[in-house]
């Protein structure tokens, strides 16, 4: 691996990405000697427009921002030129540009800051796709509503007068025949009008019935569960068919983990796992259950693919009856099982020590939500973080409804497997599993050294309504977790 | 239309306000300026034989060929915002062929027919032969625009040589170009209309691919697999001037009357002459012979597109094969193309306002 990619892969200390109704991408981590936040605000179509803010964390003089759009394709030519991102007025330290993501499927968008500490330069993974179908605005709607009336009243009457009077010599009034063909055109051409407009509202209508078809929905799973001399056993199949195995495209591990799954008891939100499943074929995980409670439970699966294209896969499945003995899968393997918080922003841990939430301000839709935490030691002093799965910490949030999961680390939502998949890509790859194979053999990182007590993770909430929060951390080699609720508030329309 | 669509296969687009796009706007907004002002002063400042050689609308005067062109600048206005929208719902100019490019294109298609009207009530006042024969090759320009503009929206369907094989190709000329070749044959006031309308249509679509061949370009938006330095020029034009010798010969040979007659006459000419001309051209234009030429300016492709042996295969053979039955079909497409081309130029043939 070259220089210029370590230092890249080293200033980026999280992994993964899961995100269901969370679209945009949040960054935190350093573009060479800038210490930076990114946001990229996804179109929801493709090809669309996405919104790249990049805010600087540190009082430095900056004198250029560019941002590059970077397809995965490895047949792709030369990259265009960058767009360059213009200061916001009234505020040195944030930058705002778009781009244009042109084809679905996995970008990295390179961040370039220049000024006086030179340039420095870092890569953000976003995914292409087609989310969302925007809706006609009402003013919109009511002005193309006005022109289309004109329009027709027009045409109708243009039809009129051509019928009427065109053929007849200048000076000439159209006699009562005339008059007569005139107003029969125009009936005739209401019809034809009519008729085109009813054409358009199917044609229409037809693009939007194909088009809400084929938006992005998470890949639903198959999943199994069956007892093995006393432990249940769960099986996650992620294609269903031989077509949907053809267009499968090979895992890449992400932090030493093809999938990373997550299960949350349904409703009550009651149980949490985190939890690290083992290859059968390259399409079916299995993992043991830890002894969750029965009920029903929803399935979150965090992937990336060879092509840098990570995606969060769900499904359901029901536990019946308890089970008390435990050997995880993957020394990894995290479980919790809470039915209430202990309170707004205490979060008392296992081993006696707490995680404090600093909560600056309520939380709002599309507002910097500060997720700010402390680790205190069973002696209340700021105690010290240790690298799990290579970070800090984890934070997993659900809304209740389920309608929103996300899987946050201090470095945001990107997903650093997808990250790699750009910085190890070489042109030769385009053999299906070729850059698969050979990341699965890169040997294991350095060990890590050890966090200070804080954590925060850059995110804003897409939705509004009550959430739970699962903030993961290590500590003396225990994989603590803390449970915390909130409530969102809407945002400003 | 034809700079723009090269802008966006060349450099992509930045933003609305690119040169290509302001042109096609700026177009639109003179002529609908241009004939709201016409209507104004004939309503009002113009002489009694002005206003003679008007039509009333909505209580003003102007020639018709105004009024047209008044309804196509409202109508292109109209698809901007809505063609703006639709990019933000449905994507960027997924297809060319979507509902508010069709507004669009038909706000195009008003002001041309209304330029034509404007051209053709000035031929039918003409009382010299060179008047006549100026305002006959005006007609023979417009006209060619005309089937440029529907050679442009149907740009996915026959822009390119590579389709000449399969039945869409035949059926969706058949539909579009025998209406404006016959139209054109039958109220251009010369003996070749149609021909020269052909002709013109051929004539502005070389002009812009020697034109913009030259001008250096770079793409502007990711991915970029076919790193271009110059603009794309649109695909080489069809050979519609044979058809159209076929139309004006028959239409001489007929004359008026037996409307019925001469359509079918003319659909099956178009078809036939049109079927031969573009499967055999088709065949040269993918040939290693024709690749390199600047004069022909094929074998252009995309910045986004993923160059291989496609570009000189024909497509579509498996999934819309050209049959007996498709050929029925285009030819009886023609037909009727035609049959509404004589009902349309006889109309104009007519107009005096």
């Amino acid at each position: 691996m070259s220089r210029a990619k370590l230092a890249v892969l080293a200033a980026i200390t999280v992994v993964t990405a899961a995100h269901v109704g969370s679209p945009d991408t949040y960054f935190e981590g350093a573009a060479g000697p800038y210490p930076v936040r990114v946001i990229v605000r996804s179109p929801g179509v493709v090809p669309g427009q996405a919104e790249i803010i990049v805010r600087l964390l540190a009082p430095i003089r900056i004198t250029r921002v560019l941002v590059l759009p970077v397809f995965w394709d490895p047949r792709t030519a030369a990259p265009p030129p960058p767009e360059r991102a213009r200061p916001v007025p009234g505020d040195s330290t944030l930058f705002r540009g778009t781009l244009w993501l042109m084809r679905s499927g996995a970008y990295g968008v390179e961040v370039t800051l220049e000024g006086d500490r030179g340039s420095g330069v870092v890569l953000v993974p976003v995914q292409a796709v087609a989310t969302r179908r925007r809706s006609l605005p009402m003013p919109l709607g009511l002005l193309l509503a006005a022109l289309g009336v004109l329009l027709i009243a027009g045409a109708v009457t243009l039809v009129g007068a051509a019928a009427r009077e065109s053929a007849l010599a200048p000076g000439q009034s159209p006699d009562r025949r005339g008059r007569q063909k005139g107003r029969a055109a125009m009936a005739v051409s209401v019809l034809v009008f009519w008729l085109a407009l009813a054409g358009g509202r199917a044609w229409w209508r037809a693009v939007d019935r194909a088009y809400l078809s084929g938006l992005y929905r998470p890949r639903a799973v198959r999943t199994t569960v069956t007892a093995v001399r006393g432990t249940r056993v769960l099986r996650v199949a992620f294609v269903d068919s031989a077509t949907d195995a053809r267009a499968w495209s090979p895992l890449v591990p992400d932090h030493d983990h093809l999938v990373h799954l997550f299960l949350v008891r349904d409703s009550s939100l009651a149980a949490f796992a985190h939890l690290h499943p083992l290859p059968v074929d390259s399409t079916t995980f299995e993992t043991r259950l830890p002894p969750l409670g029965p009920g029903h439970y929803r399935l979150y699966g965090d992937v990336v693919h060879e092509t840098g294209f990570s995606e969060t896969l769900t499904g359901t499945f029901d536990l019946e009856g308890p089970q008390t003995s435990w050997q995880p899968t993957d020394s990894d393997d995290a479980w919790l099982s809470t039915s209430t918080p202990d309170t707004a922003t205490r979060a008392l841990l296992p081993d006696g020590s707490t995680l404090i939430w600093e909560r600056a301000r309520p939380l709002v839709v599309n507002e910097d939500a500060a997720l700010r935490f402390m680790l205190l030691g069973p002696d209340q002093r700021p105690a010290t973080l240790e690298p799990y799965m290579g970070m800090a910490g984890h934070l997993m949030l659900t809304r209740t409804d389920g309608a929103v999961f996300v899987h946050l680390h201090p470095a945001g939502t990107i997903s650093v497997g997808a990250l790699e998949t750009f910085l190890h890509r070489e042109r030769g790859d385009t053999v299906t599993g070729t850059l698969a194979r050979r990341l699965a053999a890169e040997p294991p990182g350095h060990p890590m050294p050890a966090f200070g007590p804080e954590l925060v993770f850059p995110y804003a909430f897409p939705q509004p309504g009550r959430y739970r929060l699962w903030v993961e951390v290590k500590r003396a080699g225990k994989i603590l977790t803390g449970v915390f609720d909130a409530t969102v508030a809407p945002g400003s329309p | 239309m034809i700079w723009d669509i090269s802008w966006h296969r060349s450099i992509g687009r930045d933003t609305f306000w690119t040169p290509a796009h302001l042109a096609i706007y700026t177009g639109g907004v003179l002529a609908g300026c241009a004939c709201g002002g016409l209507a104004l002063r004939t309503t009002f400042a113009e002489t009694p034989a002005a206003r003679d050689a008007s039509v009333s609308f909505w209580g003003f005067r102007a020639p018709l060929g105004a009024w047209f062109c008044i309804w196509g600048a409202l109508a292109m206005l109209t698809s901007a915002p809505l063609d703006n929208w639709w990019h933000n719902a449905y994507g960027l100019d997924v297809k060319v062929l979507s509902p508010p490019h069709t507004l669009l294109a038909a706000g195009l298609w008003a002001i041309q027919l209304g330029t034509l009207l404007l051209v053709l009530a000035e031929l039918h006042r003409a009382k010299d032969s060179r008047a006549r024969l100026v305002c006959g090759l005006a007609i023979a320009l417009v006209a060619g625009i005309v089937i440029e503009n529907g050679a442009i929206l149907g740009i996915e369907q026959v822009g390119f040589a590579n389709d000449a094989h399969n039945a869409l190709y035949y059926e969706f000329a058949a539909g579009c170009f025998p209406m404006v070749l016959v139209a054109a044959g039958r109220c251009g006031g010369l003996r070749w209309s149609a021909t020269a309308a052909a002709a013109a249509y051929m004539l502005i679509s070389l002009v812009m691919i020697w034109a913009l061949q030259p001008f250096p370009a770079t793409p502007g938006l990711a991915p970029v697999f076919n790193p271009l330095t110059h603009m794309v020029p649109a695909p080489f034009p069809l050979l519609l001037v044979v058809p159209a010798v076929a139309i004006d010969v028959l239409l001489r040979h007929f004359g008026s009357g037996r409307e019925w007659r001469l359509a079918l006459a003319c659909g099956v000419a178009f078809f036939v002459t049109f079927l031969a001309v573009q499967w055999y051209a088709a065949e040269l234009l993918l040939s290693p012979w024709a690749r390199s030429s600047y004069l022909l300016g094929v074998d252009h492709w995309d910045y986004s597109s993923r160059l291989g042996p496609w570009r000189y295969e024909f497509w579509g053979r498996v999934t819309q094969p050209f049959t007996l039955a498709s050929a029925a079909l285009a030819a009886a497409i023609a037909v009727v193309s035609a049959r509404v081309g004589l009902w349309w130029g006889s109309w104009m043939a007519r107009v005096r306002r």
